[in-house]
């Protein structure tokens, strides 16, 4: 089973975004290894690129053409009309058009036959994100009451190969539907999640899943181990505050304190006494995170306290003014100007006697979608 | 920094001509390779047309032939408009259509359009100086209505697909071109979107998911294309969805915590800060030194990481990202509509002429 993935771990699939932004509607992002060429000046050069396929040194008679094929002699192949002038043209082998050529024979009959379905599967192989493909099969799967739990193998293994495609998973959800029965799914992405923790479609399968199903029991357990292995893995945090939202929720203070107790065990805890713990944190835990945080804090006893004494409303102020201070000198420096921005504006409404302060915050009224040049 | 001089220079060189020779292989031939991009190449198109546009090079292309392919891209009506909600844009005729670029439409059971084709398409268009005149207006909206689920949310195409939040951006932007909301509930689609806001400030692809900078982008640039920006979100919750945002820069900028910087999310997420007024306030150095180690010297164009093969996506929003930070030479980019400004006033100048009255869309 080829493995068709970028060749770092962890990578977000920026084929998640293609196609404006959207239109990435499942494109794959074109691998980084170029099995046929690895000289760069070659990227984009049709002649020079020879799909070597999976058949490259098969005997000739083991493949055999859809157009050679008797079978198949009944229907009139459909090529790809272009146009005169065709853009982004792709540049397919012979073997490529051929079955596409025969796909589009089909379609356009909308033939229901054993044979077009498994044409789909040598059309999935070439491009498995041609979502009409896999429209197409499952009205075959359907039309031809096809066992499904074969079709769950089936894209199990493409999954595999393939898991950044959202085709793919769209086709598994279907067809998971389609039996009711989930009972492979959550040992199923566990393990696409082993090859990747953060892959963002197994997470969304995963999500609704279990919120079709109902299969919160073992979740939060999943999302531990995950932890365990990362801790910084952020969309296993994300899991659990899917979990418990949707089950016992927030609100109840064993809760709460359950939660705590698990970030006091990795560094962080959040309770009432909450800025003193903070502080207390700040000593030996001092990330631009903890910092921002405290600031947060600062500015919403400014905001929802404003009945309290001037003099205390200004040390709060000062308290916050430092935190801004320090994240834009030392402990977060690349986001400078943000920090010293978030000052000035505190400064501007929660300052003693405004009409003493020069109006600094004037030509930084927000929100402003104004150019800004380059510094 | 060990480097000499001349290397250091060369390192940080943004090198033109290259992004211009690499959008023009792209907009001709590619490689087997790419089969993945069958379906979707009319946004490959987009990315190269607009990546010229940026590079103020789209003299180096024949845009009459090219807006021709478009059109023919186009699911038009059929006579007895039986296929209306079918109607937009396609990515290519990997379908089988006969190649046409008028009406009426051919009845064919599988062509439809698809919402992301739509969106690229009209952009593409306009970024070409087409007026839109020969765009079946009443078509791409039907079609748009028919993908609009209950949540608010939007499938790609009529006959199904996964349903999320990149495709209420492609919504609002084909209703902002075609300067018609009737194509889309806006309400709904607001619902949706509040309710992709995460419990860190970021937005998730829908409901529940892990923050992306991907996904706050769709989310932010959507409801300013539709005017609701501070409708939709309280200040407060802007200015939570702000931090989330200016987290994400480590050098150049990552699109989820923990996660490695990669070029595009200099502009999904660039462009955020941007419509959030705070675009201002980001490390701009930093971000331009990583953008560039992605460029690829030889072939052009950019890639996710420093040493990896580029491709259009990243070739085009590494550009987009150094436009934003003001790369002499770049045109400005419409944050919200990702197109460059000069397209974007094309646009307002067809939308005041629609208006008036003049030149009747149908």
């Amino acid at each position: 089973m080829r493995r068709k993935t970028t060749p770092e771990v962890v990578s977000t699939s920026c084929a998640e975004l293609e196609a404006g932004k959207l239109a990435m509607s499942g494109v794959e992002k074109t691998s980084n290894e170029s099995p046929e060429v690895e000289d760069k000046s070659k990227e984009m050069d049709a002649e020079a690129d020879e799909s070597f396929g999976d058949d490259y040194g098969v005997e000739p008679s083991q493949y055999l053409f859809y157009s050679d094929r008797k079978e198949w002699a009944d229907l009139e192949p459909v090529p790809q009309d272009e146009g005169p002038n065709p853009v982004v043209k792709i540049a397919y082998s012979k073997k490529f058009s051929d079955v596409y050529d025969y796909f589009r024979a089909l379609l356009k009959k909308d033939e229901r036959s054993e044979r077009a379905f498994a044409l789909t599967a040598d059309a999935i192989d070439l491009n498995a994100a041609n979502y009409t493909v896999w429209h197409y099969r499952r009205i075959l799967l359907q039309a031809l009451s096809k066992d499904l739990r074969k079709e769950m193998t089936y894209i199990t293994n493409i999954i595999e190969e393939q898991p950044k495609n959202y085709q793919v998973w769209h086709h598994r959800r279907m067809v998971v539907e389609w039996l009711n029965d989930p009972t492979e799914e959550l040992a199923f992405i566990a393990e696409i999640l082993s090859q990747d923790a953060k892959n963002y479609h197994a997470w969304q399968h995963r999500q609704w899943v279990i919120q079709e199903y109902k299969l919160w029991d073992n979740e939060l357990e999943f999302v531990e181990s995950l932890l365990e292995d990362d801790v910084r893995n952020n969309s296993a945090w994300n899991q659990r505050h899917f979990v418990i939202s949707h089950t016992t929720g927030y609100s109840d203070p064993a809760v709460v304190d359950r939660e705590i107790q698990i970030l006091q065990d990795h560094g962080l805890s959040s309770q009432p006494g909450l800025l003193e713990k903070v502080l207390e944190l700040k000593e030996t835990h001092c990330s631009p995170y903890l910092l921002a945080f405290l600031f947060d804090c600062y500015e919403d006893a400014l905001e929802n306290t404003k009945n309290t004494e001037e003099q205390e409303r200004q040390e709060t102020l000062s308290k916050a003014l430092e935190i801004c201070e320090l994240l834009a000198q030392e402990k977060d420096t690349i986001r400078k100007e943000y920090w010293q921005f978030l000052g000035r504006s505190l400064q501007s409404r929660h300052g003693r006697s405004p009409s003493e302060e020069p109006p600094a915050a004037e030509a930084e009224s927000l929100p402003a979608s104004g150019a800004q040049e380059a510094s | 920094t060990l480097l000499s001089d001349r290397e250091e220079f060369e390192q940080i060189d943004f090198l033109k001509d290259r992004h211009v020779r690499f959008f023009q292989r792209t907009l001709q031939v590619l490689p087997e390779r790419y089969a993945s991009l069958e379906t979707t190449r009319l946004s490959i198109v987009f990315f190269a047309l607009s990546g010229l546009d940026v590079l103020g090079s789209l003299d180096v292309i024949d845009k009459d032939l090219i807006i021709e392919w478009i059109y023919s891209q186009q699911v038009l009506p059929t006579d007895d408009k039986s296929n209306l909600g079918r109607c937009g844009f396609r990515g290519s005729s990997h379908i089988g259509i006969p190649y046409s670029t008028k009406g009426p439409g051919v009845l064919h059971p599988y062509d439809s359009g698809h919402v992301a084709m739509t969106y690229t398409g009209l952009c593409s268009l306009l970024i070409l100086g087409d007026d839109l005149s020969r765009v079946n207006k009443q078509g791409c909206l039907a079609g748009l209505r028919a993908l609009q689920l209950e949540d608010g949310s939007f499938y790609s195409v009529p006959e199904g697909s996964e349903n999320d939040i990149r495709f209420i951006y492609c919504a609002a932007c084909i209703c902002f071109m075609l300067d018609d909301w009737s194509g889309m509930n806006i309400q709904k689609a607001i619902e949706y979107i509040r309710g992709s806001l995460s419990y860190d400030n970021g937005f998730g692809q829908g409901a529940g998911r892990e923050s992306h900078g991907g996904w706050t982008y769709c989310a932010i640039a959507s409801l300013c294309l539709m005017g609701r920006l501070e409708e939709a979100l309280s200040p407060r919750e802007l200015d939570r969805i702000r931090r989330w945002c200016i987290m994400r820069q480590q050098s150049g900028f990552h699109g989820r915590p923990n996660k490695p910087v990669d070029t595009c999310y200099s502009f999904w997420v660039g462009a955020t800060l941007e419509l959030l007024g705070v675009f201002r306030y980001t490390n701009f150095e930093k971000n331009r030194n990583f953008i560039l180690s992605t460029q690829d010297r030889l072939v052009g164009g950019f890639a996710k990481w420093p040493d990896s093969h580029p491709d259009p996506l990243h070739a085009y929003f590494g550009l987009c990202g150094l436009s934003l930070i003001g790369e002499p030479n770049l045109r400005k980019v419409h944050p919200a509509l990702n197109i460059t400004q000069g397209a974007f006033q094309h646009l307002q100048q067809l939308h005041q002429t629609w208006r008036s009255g003049c030149g009747q869309q149908h």
